[in-house]
């Protein structure tokens, strides 16, 4: 392999690259597809219903920004023409925005939703995601709640929280086969939970692994690709071989200090997604050394690790704990659904709304991931997602991490976003740490 | 080793001439728009003058500030937390803490030990371009720029203008003039008000090394805005004779090793 300049550790392509590309562009040609009922939302429930396809905003919104962005600035107005301002995430504004105008990117027409399912989030962006197509026409809406509180560990009431939960989905699935007259396929769940079960093990055990100097991937990787099956439901058969074929892949990096980035001395850590029209930023941070080990949105999606009294660092206890039963136990649609990720109070995927566990966890993540410095993105929008974001700076500041913050509108909206300023605030970001970029 | 430093700022640009530590010329000129590279030129020659040498005895030219990237002469350039750094070990060795507020961004840094800078904040976008808009407020209100030095203490029941937005604040103050409040008051609403969106980013640092502060930029000459930050950043700002150039002497500094 070619060496650049400032190498340390050497570096290859991902050979699993042109297999998630395929994924994905499989996923892209389906999500609007015409033979199905075309719902919006959030659940890999959906897969039991062979007529029905659910379609999340983020990645939709995300993607048709990244690919059209003349395009996209139409939709977002349009969306804003309608009263929704740009404190609204960018991915709604364009997905609301295709909607409003009646076409999709292709020039095709838009599939109107016939469903729609909020993600249960304390984050009101997540929340709102159903209102204007409910708005738009007269369909139904499923609202979960979000399972949050605020105090110490309580047992009890989480189980009670847990059942609320179970019982609204359950609730939701039988409305769905009466409206719709769709049989839910327990059998397809039950794959499905499976498969998922097992997603989710490859997944925990990629992010473990990412804790390695070097990093054998970097979070500009991880945002091509992470979302295949938690975001983008797609196939879960090819989804569990999928994550298999990354998991051995990274497992060898590993064991051969394969880098992502050749000339990592610098780690630094990032809380949410970035600004997607603009990723280059990471190419150009490793011309000083510098690679993103990854965000809470993305390695924390799979696992929250914790550092055990014992020193060693390992799986956040789930609260209440997942039954630790073989598949083949479910023996109720309820089971299925006790099962379902979503479902964690204050484990997996709860570093949002675990409000005992958010104000430190990126200072665990930090320590963990043995980073030197993080770098925030203060959104304008997403309450959700920015909610204690300077505190957490200050708070890694005290621990001794180098932290820059830097403002924008959206990951999907890059009207507020000032390159040049971005830039030079990275300039200063990076030499104040004493590193100097490697001329190309 | 003779080094020219220059701190191309939206509003001046600035231009000291060092050897070895020595500050030997100074020159100083209106940053020139979109002509900044002549306008750097000239105020170059004009500290080449004053240190009594020719271009050809320079080592190395180090260029900083926001249109640092615009003077193709310059053989590096260096971001302004970094020289504010270099220039607060220079001026002030005893300094713990360096501010450098401008027309356009405010930089703070903590001095490191083992390495220059321990801490960084940079203004958030919106705390951006204090000193612009303390020029912009003076032509509205008709004061000169000494003027806006000697204003009175902002007092309670008195004029406010809006503290997070100066298209807001600029709003505020023309509205104030229009309901009678005298210009000098208005001033003073719109320096206090620029010292809060100053504040904002000392407010960023953890608060461990603040206890000596130097204060650096065009914003350190304004008597009244040094006045309100110091209540507001609850510090007694060291001011060194040379604030005004510490980014073209932060330059200078960081050229040696370079």
């Amino acid at each position: 392999m070619a060496r650049v300049n400032g190498q340390i550790w050497e570096t290859r392509p991902l050979e699993f690259w042109d297999r998630a590309k395929e994924l994905r562009a499989g996923w892209e040609q389906s999500a609007e597809s015409k033979e199905k009922i075309v719902g919006q939302g959030h659940g890999a429930w959906a897969g039991a219903f062979p007529a029905i396809t659910i379609i999340e905003d983020n990645p939709r919104g995300s993607t048709i920004a990244a690919k059209d962005m003349p395009f996209a600035r139409t939709a977002r107005l349009a969306s804003e023409v309608r009263g929704w301002g740009r404190e609204l995430c960018g991915y709604h504004g364009v997905l609301w925005g295709c909607q409003f105008l009646g076409q999709n990117p292709d020039g095709t027409p838009f599939n109107n939703r016939k469903l729609v399912v909020p993600m249960p989030a304390t984050c009101d962006q997540h929340t709102k995601r159903g209102i204007q197509c409910r708005d738009f026409e007269p369909v139904p809406q499923w609202q979960g709640d979000a399972t949050v509180y605020v105090g110490e560990n309580d047992f009890d009431r989480e189980v009670e929280m847990v059942n609320h939960r179970v019982y609204n989905e359950l609730k939701m699935i039988n409305d769905i086969e009466r409206i719709f007259g769709q049989k839910f396929d327990e059998d397809a769940m039950r794959e499905i939970v499976g498969l998922y079960s097992k997603v989710a093990e490859y997944r925990a055990e990629i992010f473990m692994m990412q804790m390695n100097t070097p990093a054998p991937l970097s979070a500009k990787d991880l945002y091509s690709f992470y979302t295949l099956g938690g975001r983008l439901t797609i196939d879960p058969v090819e989804l569990e071989k999928f994550w298999k074929l990354v998991r051995d892949e990274i497992r060898w990096r590993v064991d051969n200090k394969i880098a992502a980035v050749g000339t990592e001395r610098f780690r630094f850590l990032e809380a949410h997604p970035p600004q997607y029209s603009f990723l280059k930023y990471y190419r150009y941070l490793e011309q000083y050394g510098a690679v993103c080990v990854g965000s809470q949105y993305t390695n924390f999606t799979a696992a929250v690790y914790e550092r055990k009294p014992n020193g060693e660092v390992a799986q956040r206890e789930t609260n209440p704990p997942r039954r630790q039963i073989g598949i083949e136990e479910f023996k109720t649609r309820e089971d299925l659904f006790r099962r379902t990720p979503e479902l964690n109070i204050r484990g997996p995927g709860g570093f949002k709304s675990d409000e005992n566990h958010r104000p430190y966890a990126l200072n665990e993540f930090a320590d963990m991931y043995h980073c030197d410095g993080a770098f925030f993105w203060v959104w304008r929008c997403g309450v959700g997602c920015t909610m204690t974001r300077k505190e957490q700076a200050i708070r890694l500041r005290r621990a001794g991490y180098s932290v820059l913050t830097y403002e924008g509108s959206a990951p999907g909206d890059p009207t507020d976003l000032d390159e040049k300023r971005f830039l030079e605030q990275l300039d200063a970001w990076m030499e104040t740490n004493n590193l100097v970029k490697y001329e190309n | 080793m003779i080094i020219a430093g220059i701190d191309m700022g939206m509003e001046n640009v600035k231009v000291v001439i060092m050897e070895n530590g020595q500050i030997r010329g100074r020159g100083k000129n209106l940053s020139g728009g979109a002509k900044r590279a002549s306008a750097a030129e000239k105020a170059l020659e004009e500290a080449l003058k004053e240190a009594g040498m020719g271009k050809d005895k320079l080592e190395k030219i180090i260029a900083t500030g926001k249109g640092k990237f615009d003077l193709p002469f310059a053989d590096r350039c260096v971001s302004e937390a970094v020289t504010t750094a270099h220039a607060a070990k220079l001026l002030c060795p005893e300094a713990t803490t360096a501010v450098d507020a401008g027309a356009d961004e405010t930089v703070v840094v903590t001095l490191g030990t083992n390495k220059l800078v321990d801490e960084m904040a940079i203004n958030e976008k919106c705390a951006a371009g204090p000193g612009i808009f303390l020029r912009t407020i003076a032509r509205r209100l008709e004061l000169t720029m000494e003027e806006m030095n000697e204003l009175p203490p902002v007092k309670p029941e008195g004029p406010r203008v809006n503290d997070g937005c100066v298209v807001f604040a600029e709003t505020d103050a023309l509205s104030l003039l229009n309901w009678g409040a005298s210009p000098k008051d208005i001033a003073a609403a719109a320096t206090d008000a620029a010292a809060v969106r100053v504040c904002t980013a000392i407010n960023d640092i953890t608060g461990t090394k603040l206890n000596c502060a130097v204060l650096f930029g065009g914003l350190a000459k304004n008597a009244a805005f040094v006045n309100a930050l110091q209540h507001y950043a609850k510090l007694n700002f060291v001011i060194p004779d040379e604030a005004e150039y510490a980014g073209a002497i932060g330059a200078a500094c960081a050229g040696v090793n370079a």
